[in-house]
């Protein structure tokens, strides 16, 4: 193929396929993207300073909604211990009450 | 001379601008994203500015890499179900200025109606004047596919401006 000559049909094609200019605006372009990308490191560490910010507070939140839920939780398990306290000495209570009261007849 | 050569954006940026978003656009038939391509092509070799041996070493990444991305925004934007011919079809994609003739743009035109693979040997075949070999190298691909490429593609291409372009063509 590439020792052929080619015929007007590939010579057609050979026109039709010749380069366009590019864009005017394309090298400007470039040498901005490039030159942002290149921006003096300060940018890159107030970036990753924010990120760290970022992640610090939502530690932060995450930390802080953990303990509520754990102080509530020790709360409830105090509330609960105090109940069966008072639930028992109420039990133990009765009975010295009752116990009282069979001797009190009794003696009678 | 490749020893004296010192690889500079601005100058390979200046030579070959045309060459890179010509394929894009070729590749994609959008200007839009040819030009966000060939800006991408370019950044990503000043990122690997120092590797580049020689002009020829140059020339041939930046045409390695146009293809190469031009066939991932392709799929991209199959994946993403969008018409990729809608420019071309409408003419936008060639500006007054460009000043193509009329069969050239319907030629330009029914290259993009074939397949990928056919598209990109062609477009290298012809607009870059590159041989079978080159292709290959350009495209990864083995050199006996490049030929079957180009040679299915130019049949399927003639045969589509034979229905097309009959008052055009002559000899086709």
């Amino acid at each position: 193929m590439e020792h052929e000559e080619l015929d007007d049909f590939e010579r057609e094609l050979k026109l039709a396929l010749e380069r366009r200019p590019a864009p005017p605006s394309l090298k400007r372009r470039v040498m901005e993207r490039r030159a942002q990308g290149r921006r003096p490191h300060s940018v890159v560490w107030m970036r990753l300073a924010a990120t760290l910010l970022i992640v610090a507070l939502l530690g932060g939140v995450l930390r802080w909604g953990y303990q509520q839920r754990e102080e509530r939780r020790q709360g409830e398990e105090a509330r609960r211990q105090v109940m069966t306290a008072l639930r028992i000495t109420g039990h133990a209570l009765n009975q010295v009450s009752t116990r009282l009261a069979a001797h009190g007849r009794a003696g009678e | 001379m490749a020893h004296d050569w010192q690889p500079d954006l601005e100058r390979i940026l200046d030579e070959h601008q045309s060459m890179v978003f010509s394929l894009a656009l070729r590749m994609t038939g959008d200007r839009g994203l040819a030009e966000e391509i060939a800006q991408d092509v370019f950044l990503e070799l000043d990122e690997h500015i120092g590797r580049m041996k020689s002009p020829e070493h140059a020339r041939f990444w930046l045409r390695q890499v146009t293809m190469s991305r031009s066939t991932d925004a392709l799929r991209r934007r199959k994946v993403r179900g969008m018409d990729l011919w809608v420019e071309l079809e409408d003419g936008h994609a060639i500006r007054a200025e460009d000043r193509v003739s009329p069969v050239g743009i319907r030629l330009e035109h029914l290259l993009t109606t074939l397949p990928e693979a056919q598209r990109a040997a062609l477009i290298l075949r012809y607009q870059e004047d590159m041989l079978p070999d080159e292709i290959a190298a350009a495209l990864d691909a083995p050199v006996a596919t490049v030929k079957s490429h180009l040679q299915r593609g130019l049949k399927l291409l003639r045969a589509k401006a034979t229905s097309n372009l009959r008052e055009f063509i002559r000899g086709a």
